[in-house]
């Protein structure tokens, strides 16, 4: 039992990191129509900032608040200067730039932090008996704080979406470009800070992540494919997807690993393929996703 | 005419790339007018709505007001008084109704709740339907939405991109009374592109005829019901 | 003289022009065979083998509009099967010496690999767009950890691969042995890709081909045209998929070594095919050839100016010679990718046509009626890929072709 809550608590932690991520990917393509490659990288960018930041002496939390703001930014200017001039000529060149991205910013953070894997502190207690009991389970600190970020994120972004006038018009520019345009929404304005949020929760993912995976370049190549496989899992239009598939997939890999010997982690993919070709083929557009989305 | 006209065109060419579908359309609309563009499908109506609205690239002049409004862009079009209700409708469907009319105050600086409240009082059945999808309203219902959310911006003049599209004869008779009375309730102007001359052009204080991006004939609209070639090729009946 | 010059389809000047493209291909091959370094021409067999995937890849993606990020999958599979066979690790039915040649294990490849496509297009007939594409590329990850699993090792090597295995050039050629294994591979490659690109172009002016362009433009239209959905959608992933796997084999027999690990098997793999086939250009019958030479190459380049900073433009200027900045290439060859996607975003090939269409036209040899040239050319209002002669549109590599420019028209130019 005790273990089982631990493995529980395990799932939903990874879970709620593939949900923030998935949540980045979904606000992107409810704008855009376009699944972000370069999501993952960007937050992988943001992390390292959080740690060279950190190393000179700033607070944790405020390290990963600065790093956000940069993957605001770079996300956005992404949005601005390499997706907005070719969108709707051609799909396959978004693709190819997103890619493109996907890989200046991976050799960049080479570039400027080589390549040798490094710590990087917690912004939660993390150390060894920083632990509470839960029905007989010791469970982390640290991971029910990840867990904590996830409710406190998607809280935000439900106020923000359902209380402001941004998010209304977010929610507009999702529905219908043209009618948006036509009440009088800057709908480019909108698309640069649909990303740029996509890319600030990227980085809160990243920083998330690191403590426990260990600060690479290669730090959210495996979360950024579990999260588009979530993303599309829960439907690639709907946050409440987004949510529902990072946890699925957070709980499965857990308990995979954790109950089925014989699978182990080297059998995620094989695992996630059986469960992706279940659910899209009783629901091809994803557990809550509408059906109407098709924009590639 | 074009001295004190609240919207004066002149010289209108636009289109697609590399295909002009205007070929240097004028018109203008007065304070409290209805005028009204008659065309078959394909004659430019659209691409005319488009251009004033400041939806695609387009040259000539757009005076609104008396201020030149032909390089702005579409939000600051809507802020300057000039809200349209788009061809099909194109309401938010995922959105409540009453999300749909906020989206509509989007450029209003400040509370838009006595907006609310006035567009409900003319509109009762979206009051009555504020918290639903507007995808699961009516045809008829979202065009009223569509009228209602173009209002919520204040504007002064109202462009109707075929509001009869698709709307069953009753429906689109009602919906002309609703038209008809925001000219003579409200003070507004209008400028509807039509298919339907029978019942746009009863409604009209003006109207043009446009075929293949040319305007061909204008008139007032009992003029224009009298003619005869109009009658022919818009009302479908020879006497 | 008017521009454009109008050709004829089948007339001497479109055969002229035929011949010296292929002539010209054909004598830059020659050359880079007789003078270019090893290491040159190994780079070039490469980029080859990576051009008969993607004519592959183009099959579904390009001419069918099925997003794939999978032939990678079928790369390795095709890669895995050759090491099989050729070692021995699989049964031979009833003969109890191995009697795979390496040569031969390339058809079985691709029959392997023509089955298992078949299979996935099943779900491409309910998932669309993304949706498809990343089913497509759970399924290459999750073939290469099957690939890795402990428990099938005895067959795949596991974590581990298969090592120990080769292709020698067959006495006919006259090529020597070890020497000369370079062109050897280099010539199989060549001779592998034209056949395919001839079959591959063979397939799409049949019924066949029709229909997959029917499907990718309106896959409900086509339906109620009485294209059979599934027939096709599973025929032509099978087709795709078996050209990646020769592709895969070929790979293999010639890096003399498979393992799960090696990164064109997974995602970059999948990832490698895409970026080469929307830079050639998709649905262009030259541009898995021009893309994979672009990917090969400019990578190549890009890796160069990481290594060697000081030797690029500009940036020489204020790096010291000898120096080597880590990541430099890559970033290199990123911002490439997106200045690329920016300003040739119809593929290589599909811009090189929009510039040659503007110089010269080739247009199918019909009766003389006035107007059938107008009319192509007032198609609908803009609509991308309407009305070119020669070049198709699609969904990833739409060629936004303004048709045929007539002169005569007053508002063409614009």
């Amino acid at each position: 039992m005790s273990l089982f809550i631990e493995r529980l608590v395990n799932g939903l932690a990874d879970g709620s990191i593939y949900a923030l991520l998935a949540l980045a990917l979904v606000v992107v393509f409810r704008s855009t129509g376009q699944l972000n490659f370069a999501q993952g990288e960007i937050g992988t960018l943001g992390a390292f900032v959080v740690s060279t930041l950190t190393l000179s002496g700033l607070p944790v939390w405020l390290s990963i608040l600065l790093a956000m703001f940069v993957g605001f930014v770079i996300s956005a200017g992404v949005e601005r200067v390499v997706v907005r001039p070719i969108e709707h000529r051609n799909p396959g060149a978004v693709i190819v730039a997103l890619i493109g991205v996907f890989l200046a910013v991976n050799q960049l953070v080479a570039m400027f932090w080589g390549v040798d894997a490094r710590g990087l502190p917690n912004v939660f207690p993390d150390q060894a008996d920083d632990f509470v009991t839960i029905l007989g389970a010791p469970v982390r600190i640290a991971r029910l704080g990840v867990i904590g970020v996830l409710i406190v994120v998607l809280l935000l972004l439900w106020l923000m979406f359902n209380k402001t006038k941004i998010g209304l018009a977010m929610r507009a520019v999702a529905n219908n470009q043209e009618s948006s345009n036509l009440v009088g929404i800057r709908v480019g304005t909108i698309l640069v800070v649909g990303w740029g949020l996509a890319g600030a929760i990227g980085v809160l993912a990243a920083a998330l992540l690191a403590p426990s995976a260990g600060l690479t370049g290669t730090l959210m190549l495996g979360p950024f494919l579990l999260a588009s496989v979530a993303a599309v899992l829960g439907g690639l239009d709907s946050p409440v997807g987004a949510v529902v598939g990072g946890l699925i997939i957070g709980l499965t890999e857990a308990f995979m690993v954790g109950y089925v010997d014989f699978l182990g982690a080297d059998m995620l993919f094989p695992v996630m393929l059986v469960i992706l070709l279940v659910v899209l083929l009783l629901r091809p557009s994803g557990l809550f996703g509408s059906e109407r989305v098709e924009r590639v | 005419m074009s001295g004190d006209a609240l919207l004066a065109v002149t010289g209108l060419t636009a289109g697609y790339g590399p295909v002009e579908v205007l070929h240097g359309l004028d018109f203008t609309v007065g304070e409290g007018e209805i005028v009204v563009i008659l065309g078959a499908n394909g004659a430019g109506k659209t691409t005319t709505m488009r251009a004033v609205s400041g939806m695609i690239p387009r040259h000539g002049t757009v005076e609104f007001g008396g201020v030149d409004i032909s390089g702005a862009k579409p939000d600051a079009i809507v802020r300057a008084g000039v809200s349209q209700v788009p061809q099909g409708r194109g309401t938010f469907t995922d959105l409540t109704v009453e999300d749909n009319l906020e989206c509509g105050g989007y450029t209003v600086k400040g509370s838009i709740a006595e907006d609310l409240e006035r567009w409900y009082g003319v509109f009762p059945r979206l009051a009555e339907r504020r918290d639903q999808k507007a995808g699961s309203l009516s045809g008829g219902e979202q065009q009223m939405l569509a009228v209602a959310r173009a209002m919520m911006s204040r504007p002064k003049l109202l462009l109707c991109d075929e509001p009869s599209l698709g709307l069953a004869p009753l429906i689109t008779k009602e919906l002309f009374k609703v038209l008809g009375n925001l000219r003579d309730e409200h003070g507004m102007s209008l400028l509807i592109v039509e298919q339907n001359a029978g019942m746009s052009l009863a409604l009209a204080d003006r109207a043009y005829v446009l075929e293949t991006g040319s305007i061909v004939a204008t008139g007032t609209g009992d003029e224009l019901l009298a003619d005869d070639t109009i009658k022919e090729a818009y009302l479908g009946v020879v006497n | 003289m008017n521009l454009p010059v109008r050709v004829v389809k089948g007339s001497w000047q479109n055969w002229l022009g035929r011949v010296v493209l292929f002539g010209g291909v054909g004598l830059f091959m020659f050359r880079a065979m007789n003078e270019w370094s090893r290491s040159g021409l190994g780079l070039l067999t490469d980029a080859l083998i990576i051009a008969i995937a993607v004519t592959g890849l183009n099959l579904i993606t390009g001419y069918t509009g099925q997003l794939s990020l999978g032939h990678a999958a079928f790369f390795a599979i095709g890669a895995f099967t050759s090491a099989m066979l050729v070692t021995g690790k699989v049964w031979s039915p009833f003969f109890t010496d191995n009697i795979w040649t390496p040569g031969w294990t390339m058809p079985v490849a691709a029959v392997v690999c023509f089955l298992i496509g078949m299979v996935v297009g099943i779900p491409a007939l309910r998932l669309k767009g993304i949706y498809l594409a990343l089913v497509t590329l759970v399924f290459t990850e999750a073939v290469r950890a099957l690939f890795k699993y402990g428990e099938f090792e005895g067959v795949t090597g596991g974590a581990t691969g298969i090592k120990g295995f080769g292709y020698l050039p067959p006495s006919w050629t006259g090529l020597d042995g070890r020497s000369d294994l370079v062109k050897w591979f280099f010539w199989l490659s060549l001779a592998i890709l034209v056949v395919v690109s001839i079959l591959s172009a063979g397939l799409l002016r049949s019924r066949i081909g029709r229909a997959m362009v029917a499907v990718r433009d309106n896959e409900t239209a086509a339906a109620v045209m009485g294209v059979n959905l599934f027939s096709i959608k599973t025929l032509v992933f099978g087709l795709s998929g078996a050209i990646a796997g020769v592709a895969g084999s070929l790979y293999a027999l010639k890096l003399t070594l498979v393992d799960a690990d090696i990164p064109i098997f997974g995602l970059f793999g999948s990832v490698t095919l895409l970026v080469a086939l929307v830079v050639g250009g998709a649905a262009q019958n030259w541009g898995p050839f021009v893309g994979a030479m672009f990917y090969v190459f400019v990578n190549d380049f890009a890796r160069g100016v990481g290594e060697a900073p000081s030797d690029a433009v500009i940036l020489g200027w204020f790096v010291d010679s000898g120096t080597k900045i880590n990541g430099l290439g890559g970033v290199t060859f990123g911002v490439l990718l997106i200045l690329f996607a920016r300003f040739v975003p119809f593929g290589a090939v599909g811009t090189m046509r929009m510039w040659r269409s503007k110089l010269v036209q080739v247009v199918p040899r019909v009766p003389a009626v006035a107007g059938v040239v107008d009319s192509r050319s007032s198609g609908p209002l803009g609509e991308e890929g309407s009305g070119s002669v020669d070049s198709t549109p699609s969904s990833i590599g739409a060629v936004e072709s303004p048709g045929p420019i007539d002169p005569d028209r007053p508002d063409s130019p614009s």
